[in-house]
């Protein structure tokens, strides 16, 4: 399964690919993509499992999201 | 959309800026200014008082499209939110800088763009400053460096800049005594197109950006972090666009778009250490703020209350810049804008290193 995290700032997305690096999941920083958000910040998408809510450091993943053949299906958005 | 057609589409939509912004000089806008968030947003602040430097002052329409622009195709595609709440005073002093650094210019990233589509090489310096620039800003990005989160805010915050851009083109229009516009053949601030093109243009422009995400520090930036091309293409098409249209005007008309040299080159000087400087600050500042001008005008559009900060600190820069001599001219720079500039790179330095270093763990 493929998945998307989504940040407030780009060292965010550094230190979340740190986690997926370290949980054994391939993954790779990259601008957000255009169709997941009209902001112009650094994601990280995945392969492997979801991350959990409690693993995340949560002031600085703004969603995560799976990608799936309809698009993006968000299982973690921020509060406010 | 599959990445090929994402690039296709951004290629396509910096072209058509390019050209829009050509047109906009055989319009009546100043030579190589079609467009410049930085010397638009500081006639602006002349038109409405907060400086007296009478060769600069007019409502630009440009702007008021760009945001407006935005801001449409934003509530048009479920994308308006208000959000802000991330280091405003920080952003406005950001901001403030960056226009200090595009004053000593005599541009913003757009414009130097369009600079070297008009042959003027004094804007390599700037690009290479710029480059520099937007290097230093990426190696805070990576060791860390944040403004911390947005929050969300409520809708009133979000379209507080499209309604003060509406307000101006209220004042535009009916053109009261106490709004200041620049005497015919009095300066760059009498060169307009028609307001309804001028306007015209910056929606569309400003549409075609917040499609797009259109950014000109947004484009060098990702290609360091990520090798991904797709911003550089559009920096890259709307020099094409600009150069080929300017060529063509050259060409068909009795007008002069495309002048290849240094000395002589419409509104810039040829101190190339101050082009590389002043740029050099526009690229750390813009890179520090998550945008280049153009950028924070649109996210304003989108409800961004951060960006909206940024452009005001931008417009009280443009406003210092005149009413303390930091503002080159055509003459070169001046020794009160070096030493603005100088402060500037200072402060923009301690910001990103008070905003990395302070919070590893």
């Amino acid at each position: 399964m493929k998945y998307i995290a989504t940040f407030y700032s780009h060292y965010g997305a550094i230190r979340f690919k740190k986690l997926c690096d370290a949980k054994g999941y391939t993954a790779r920083i990259m601008p957000v993509p255009r169709d997941l958000s009209s902001s112009c910040g650094t994601c990280v998408q995945w392969d492997g499992s979801p991350v959990l809510t409690s693993e995340i450091q949560t002031d600085e993943v703004e969603q995560m999201a799976e990608i799936t053949e309809k698009g993006y299906c968000t299982y973690y958005m921020a509060e406010n | 959309m599959t990445k090929n057609k994402e690039k296709l589409t951004i290629i396509i939509a910096g072209c058509i800026i390019g050209v829009i912004s050509s047109l906009l000089v055989f319009f009546g806008n100043p030579a190589n200014m079609g467009f410049c968030i930085a010397c638009f947003l500081r006639d602006i602040a002349g038109g409405v008082g907060l400086h007296r430097a009478a060769a600069v002052q007019y409502i630009r329409p440009e702007i008021i499209g760009l945001v407006l622009g935005s801001f449409a195709v934003a509530l048009a595609k479920k994308e308006f939110s208000a959000k802000g709440g991330s280091s405003p005073i920080t952003r406005f002093m950001l901001g403030f800088f960056v226009m200090i650094g595009c004053l000593m210019f005599l541009g913003c990233p757009f414009r130097m763009i369009l600079r070297m589509a008009g042959g003027d090489l004094n804007a390599l310096f700037g690009l290479a400053g710029f480059v520099a620039g937007i290097l230093a800003g990426v190696f805070f990005l990576n060791k860390g460096y944040s403004l911390k989160r947005t929050y969300k805010l409520p809708s009133s915050d979000g379209v507080m800049l499209p309604v003060i851009m509406g307000s101006l083109l209220v004042l535009l229009a009916i053109a009261p005594a106490f709004i200041f516009f620049t005497e015919a053949d009095g300066g760059p601030g009498a060169k307009h197109a028609a307001i309804a093109i001028s306007l015209a243009a910056g929606l569309i422009v400003g549409a075609i950006a917040q499609r797009t995400r259109l950014c000109m520090v947004g484009g060098i930036r990702d290609m360091v972090l990520f090798r991904e091309s797709k911003l550089l293409l559009g920096f890259i098409a709307v020099f094409a666009g600009a150069l080929v249209c300017n060529l063509i005007l050259t060409a068909a008309t009795a007008g002069t778009y495309f002048n290849l040299g240094m000395a002589g080159q419409p509104v810039a000087h040829t101190d190339g250490l101050w082009n590389f400087l002043g740029m050099f600050l526009t690229g750390f500042g813009c890179i520090l703020l998550g945008g280049c001008p153009l950028r924070q005008l649109v996210l304003s559009g989108e409800g961004n209350a951060d960006s909206a900060i940024t452009v005001l600190g931008l417009i009280v820069g443009a406003a210092f810049c005149h009413n303390f001599g930091l503002a080159s001219s055509a003459e070169g720079p001046t020794e009160n804008g070096k030493i603005a500039v100088i402060i500037g790179i200072v402060f923009v330095t301690v910001i990103a290193c008070m905003n990395t270093f302070k919070k590893e763990k």
